[in-house]
């Protein structure tokens, strides 16, 4: 098949200029995108802070007060209510007041100089977050809390020196790449990747059944344009405006939402072309299938779901049932995903991510055959 | 009008009807989406790669390593002789976390002194988290172990109320649910108004004596029937499937689910004003239905979100009915725990509905 250069010219004119002229188009395109950027980055973060908490403390005395206070120095709660009972303590959660109890018996302070204090803490089990950072916050809460009551015993009692009252094995932590655990830092990275996938495989599939659908197919067939002509026409101002918005994502990414960007900048953009390659390649096989816009679009839509649920974005691939992994597995965003957070983060070369490229490659030339075979510039 | 309002619906249910593939795929397709993701989606990680430098190859650092292949949180994927060596299996994201035990481990554990160091890959989100804390936790719990003494004189007895064990699908489905009846709903209405649009039919309607308000209602009635029928394919399903207990009124539910649906039919109108073509429809309301995911609740908390996301978070229906859906069906609470919710929600429905409708009407003027 000939390329005639001029009149793929010809037509990239028209597109562009057909492009241009949709506002409602351009504002869906850019503004959207943008908008998405900024609910999605801000609103992904998991652990719950200051979650309302009701007390009972049946003790009352200064030791108890100071736990409550430990509790509250976490950050993690903030002390809503005082209550005089258990089962009002569980009426509060029913009714949602509050997300956590902490029910501390009338003996407290004396059992602590003792050494076997108990208390107790209810979190509301229907509120998975509420739970998940309620149970680990508590756990080391009352961990601090006990070592120093312990020490300040063994340091009245005058025995023992401080050390032996610690544990013998103390486990240091180093957290790679992201010491803070800002959830920002690894969520914005794979969301640039959903952005650009959304973009490019449902605008792929809408540009490509477009002319179909509104009848002018007829006339381009009336020229003397080639298939692969038409395509490009249409691939080429597409990708050109898919990668300004990726360009201002990767920049907003790092100096809005402060991302470090460790990795090689030429390397990833090369890799996002690629990916960029397969999801203008999955937009053409949707195309293939589809007979409307309407049809193009809403399967594109679906990738979109399975970008947000399967691939890693937000939920571990770790331990997922293997077919919805290997769902997963067809939307190319699985593998740019693990490429874009590993340039961004851990800044490494293609000698680490030369695998998932390897597959985005493998991916794009696929699916450029299978369109190649189904893709027909007819009427119908 | 009721006669009027009926023969619309009667046209609509018809035209439904002549699409069997869409009405399959809303309603078994939307049961088999839940039963994908449900199974798909979950926080709490098992089997993490965790790669080993154990320089002390002693039976003392064999079982501190035992602790933590025991616990199944942990698959130690590879040994390597040092920390270079660890940082460089979870560059290449062979490990998430790893694990260095220095050389003489084995004596400093005699003399209570022993330090380990635990690296965890902090590009792998959620992961990440995971693993760190579970591997602190295992490494504590060990040391402990070690004293053969009760340590802290503080003993944290943490009940989980509703979901004891923590079974992340009893946490899933019923969220999920509730989503996607909010996709659903939204999508319904906005095509069935913006179909018409598009084929031009919606003139011809308009020369008829039927008023807005009758075509409106009537293009409601069927859509709300087909979201009722999905609503109860989806939660029997859910919760027969997956052994979700089902605490609370199933009356009470339902009527609730159905405020939840005519709200989001509310706004599937809304969104109908603004879309020119069922592709805008379309992308509008599957926008809306993701950004939902984020602001209500669903995926993450709501606590933590920004003033102006939470504010927008407010004018979606599923904002409240998340809080309802959890307290009837998770924690078996009845009207008088969630009155709040229950009366937010209300009010959202006739707030939404009243300005779709008024959306609606100028669109056609």
């Amino acid at each position: 098949m000939q390329l005639n250069l001029q009149r793929l010219a010809a037509l990239m004119q028209k597109e562009t200029i057909q492009i241009l002229r949709d506002r409602r188009f351009i504002f869906l395109f850019l503004g959207l995108t943008f908008v998405q950027l900024f609910v999605y980055s801000y609103s992904a973060s998991r652990t719950v802070y200051h979650m309302p908490l009701a007390v009972v403390d049946q003790s009352r005395d200064p030791t108890s007060a100071a736990f409550v206070r430990a509790l509250v120095n976490s950050q993690y709660f903030n002390v809503k209510v005082y209550l005089s009972d258990e089962s009002q303590a569980k009426d509060a959660i029913d009714k949602s007041e509050v997300k956590a109890a902490l029910v501390i018996p009338p003996d407290f302070a004396a059992s602590v100089d003792q050494g076997s204090a108990n208390f107790l803490m209810l979190l509301d089990g229907s509120d998975q977050f509420a739970v998940q950072s309620g149970y680990s916050a508590v756990g080391l809460v009352a961990q601090d809390f006990g070592l120093q009551m312990s020490d300040q015993n063994l340091a009245l009692g005058g025995g023992m020196s401080s050390t032996n009252s610690s544990l013998p094995i103390t486990t240091s932590s180093q957290i790679l790449y992201n010491p803070d655990m800002n959830d920002k830092w690894f969520v914005i990275p794979g969301i640039i990747g959903m952005i650009l996938q959304t973009l490019a495989v449902e605008q792929a599939a809408i540009f490509l059944v477009r002319d179909r659908e509104w009848g002018t197919m007829e006339q381009i067939l009336a020229t003397p344009v080639r298939q692969l002509e038409l395509i490009l026409s249409k691939l080429i101002p597409l990708s050109v405006l898919c990668l300004l918005t990726f360009g201002t994502s990767v920049a907003l990414g790092i100096f809005w939402f402060g991302v470090p960007f460790h990795g090689n900048l030429f390397l990833y953009f090369w890799l996002a072309l690629l990916f960029l390659a397969s999801c203008l390649g999955l937009g053409l096989v949707i195309s293939t299938r589809a007979t409307t816009q309407f049809e193009a679009e809403a399967s594109a839509m679906i990738f979109m779901l399975f970008g947000l649920l399967l691939t890693g974005l937000f939920y571990p691939r770790t331990g997922m049932p293997l077919l919805p992994q290997l769902i997963g597995d067809i939307a190319p965003l699985t593998y740019f995903l693990r490429i874009s957070r590993d340039i961004y983060m851990k800044g490494v070369g293609l000698d680490f991510v030369w695998g998932d490229a390897v597959i985005l490659a493998l991916y794009t030339l696929i699916v450029i055959f299978i369109s190649s075979k189904r893709f027909k510039m007819r009427l119908d | 009008m009721l006669r009027r309002t009926w023969a619309i619906a009667q046209k609509e249910f018809i035209q439904l009807t002549r699409l069997p593939l869409v009405m399959i795929g809303m309603t078994v397709g939307v049961a088999l989406e839940l039963v994908l993701f449900a199974v798909a989606v979950h926080n709490n990680v098992n089997h993490i790669p965790m790669v080993v430098a154990d320089q002390s190859r002693t039976e003392a650092s064999a079982s501190y390593l035992n602790a933590f292949t025991d616990s199944a949180n942990f698959d130690i994927v590879a040994l390597v002789p040092d920390q270079t060596a660890v940082v460089r299996a979870i560059d290449s994201g062979q490990a998430s976390v790893g694990l260095v035990i220095p050389a003489d481990f084995a004596t400093r554990v005699e003399q209570k002194d022993a330090h380990v160091l635990i690296v965890a890959d902090g590009s792998d989100s959620f992961d990440a988290q995971s693993a760190y804390g579970s591997a602190a936790s295992i490494s504590q719990a060990y040391a402990v172990s070690l004293t053969n003494q009760q340590l802290s004189p503080l003993n944290a007895h943490i009940q989980i109320l509703y979901n004891p064990d923590l079974v992340d699908l009893w946490f899933i489905v019923p969220g999920f649910g509730a989503f996607l009846l909010f996709g659903i709903s939204l999508k319904l209405t906005a095509f069935a108004i913006v179909r018409e649009r598009e084929a031009g039919t919606i003139e011809a309607l308009l020369v008829t004596p039927i008023r807005p308000i009758e075509l409106m209602l009537g293009k409601m009635i069927p859509n709300l029937g087909v979201a009722i029928f999905n609503l109860i394919l989806t939660f029997a399903f859910g919760i027969l499937l997956f052994g979700v207990p089902f605490r609370g009124n199933l009356l009470l539910f339902s009527v609730l689910a159905t405020i939840f649906a005519t709200g989001s039919l509310g706004l599937g109108l809304a969104i109908s004003s603004f879309a020119q073509s069922q592709v805008q429809a379309n992308q509008l309301a599957s926008l809306m239905n993701i950004a939902v995911m984020f602001v209500s609740g669903f995926m993450f908390p709501v606590y933590g979100l920004p003033i102006l996301l939470r504010a927008f978070g407010y004018t979606m229906p599923m904002t409240f009915f998340l809080p309802i859906v959890n307290g009837i069906i998770t924690k078996g609470v009845g009207l008088g725990d969630l009155w709040g919710p229950v009366l937010s929600l209300t009010a959202l429905t006739v707030v939404l509905f009243y300005v779709g409708a008024r959306l609606f009407r100028q669109n056609l003027d």
